[in-house]
């Protein structure tokens, strides 16, 4: 069978709290990262809390809940993070959460490889019926990656986000099975040989 | 809407861990109660032990993966066993174990009424794909009850369990999802 952890330019890496906990800092300085990941006005935190955190969450995995690290292929090399959280296990719905810390990385096709190992890993892992995610109104470069990996526009909440003095909408995307094993029909017939 | 824990005969309940321990420390007395629903050997536990296992399963709340009830009767409102179910949830499927502790209960179409009830949650609020169970070969009667809410046999692990120098076969029934839709769509017409 195929290594469904790796994608074209990433893979899905073990989520390791002690590296992670060191990165988390790093890249939460960069306040454009934090504004594009969270609507909360989030203070960075110390390693030390971040270590709490993850020793706690992400790498107590359980069923409901897969964290990854994102490395690249070429070098190996941390650039940000990735979760999966099932939301309700009778409709086999998942939220994803995704963010590059490392700002190198941005806008070079990393985060749609990403979104697509992750989307792989749902529904031919977990068994998922769709996926969810929730994006901001001025995060085109984020909607555009979704919109690329298959993801449909399904609702807004309109004017929920206030930043520097204007109001935007929070975007809902999901994407069905269907949906999903449709764009990749060579991935399915590959994993029904396989099977 | 349809009220999913009740049936014909019986109602699903939650009992608190004090009333659980109470009828369970009773029932594990019944040992022929005991040799129908395990392969482990009959031994008696004090109820304060059992209440402690029953509070320590309530302690972690509700999980997604296990579920269990209690059963009352509608006549008499009578509490008179108990039906757990053990989920995959990553597979869609489920196992289920039930047992009547009050025998004089026993055949008399309580155990079929408990699992409809069941498979009706596991199916249509669930909405799991398979439901599996396991019983042994010298319990006819829950043989002929499962397979009247339309398990199949689909298999055997043969001369397993070792009763009074005898060796019986375990058998393994289950029943998918759209066998039991079928059945719905019969009943209604």
């Amino acid at each position: 069978m195929k290594d469904i952890f790796t994608g074209k330019l990433v893979r899905l890496s073990a989520f390791d709290a002690e590296e992670m906990s060191k990165a988390f800092p790093r890249w939460f300085q960069n306040s454009e990262y934090v504004r594009l990941l969270n609507s909360s006005a989030r203070p960075m935190q110390s390693s030390k809390a971040a270590l709490k955190w993850m020793e706690k969450e992400a790498e107590e995995m359980s069923l409901e809940n897969y964290y990854f690290s994102i490395r690249t292929l070429a070098e190996d090399k941390l650039i940000g993070e990735i979760g999966l959280e099932v939301v309700n296990w009778p409709g086999r719905d998942a939220f994803v959460g995704l963010g590059i810390g490392e700002t190198d990385y941005w806008s070079k096709g990393y985060g749609t490889d990403v979104m697509n190992v992750l989307l792989r890993f749902a529904f031919t892992e977990v068994n998922l019926r769709r996926v969810t995610l929730t994006v901001f109104e001025y995060n085109p470069r984020a909607i555009r990656s979704y919109e690329k990996a298959g993801f449909r526009h399904e609702g807004r909440l309109r004017r929920l986000l206030n930043r520097e003095g204007g109001r935007w909408d929070e975007l809902f995307m999901g994407i069905l099975r269907y949906e999903w094993r449709e764009l990749n029909v060579p991935i399915v017939a590959e994993a029904a040989v396989g099977a | 809407m349809k009220d999913l824990f009740r049936g014909e005969l019986v109602r699903f309940t939650f009992e608190e861990p004090e009333a659980r321990a109470k009828a369970e420390a009773r029932w594990q007395r019944d040992t022929e109660f005991i040799r129908l629903a395990d392969s482990e050997p009959s031994r008696l536990t004090s109820e304060k032990k059992i209440k402690e296992w029953f509070d320590q399963q309530a302690d972690g709340g509700p999980k997604s993966e296990r579920v269990s009830f209690s059963i009352h009767t509608l006549e008499e409102d009578k509490y008179v066993g108990f039906l757990g179910l053990w989920i995959d949830l990553i597979h869609s499927e489920a196992w289920v174990g039930l047992g009547i502790g009050e025998r004089e209960f026993w055949s008399k179409g309580y155990g079929s009424d408990m699992m409809k009830l069941c498979q009706g949650y596991v199916f249509a609020e669930l909405g799991l794909q398979r439901l599996s169970l396991g019983l042994f070969e010298y319990n006819p009667r829950a043989l002929k009850s499962y397979e009247k809410c339309g398990f199949r046999l689909e298999g055997r692990t043969r001369k397993e369990v070792l009763r009074e120098g005898k060796r019986y076969d375990s058998l393994w029934m289950g029943i998918l999802r759209g066998e039991w839709l079928q059945m719905q769509n019969g009943v209604q017409k």
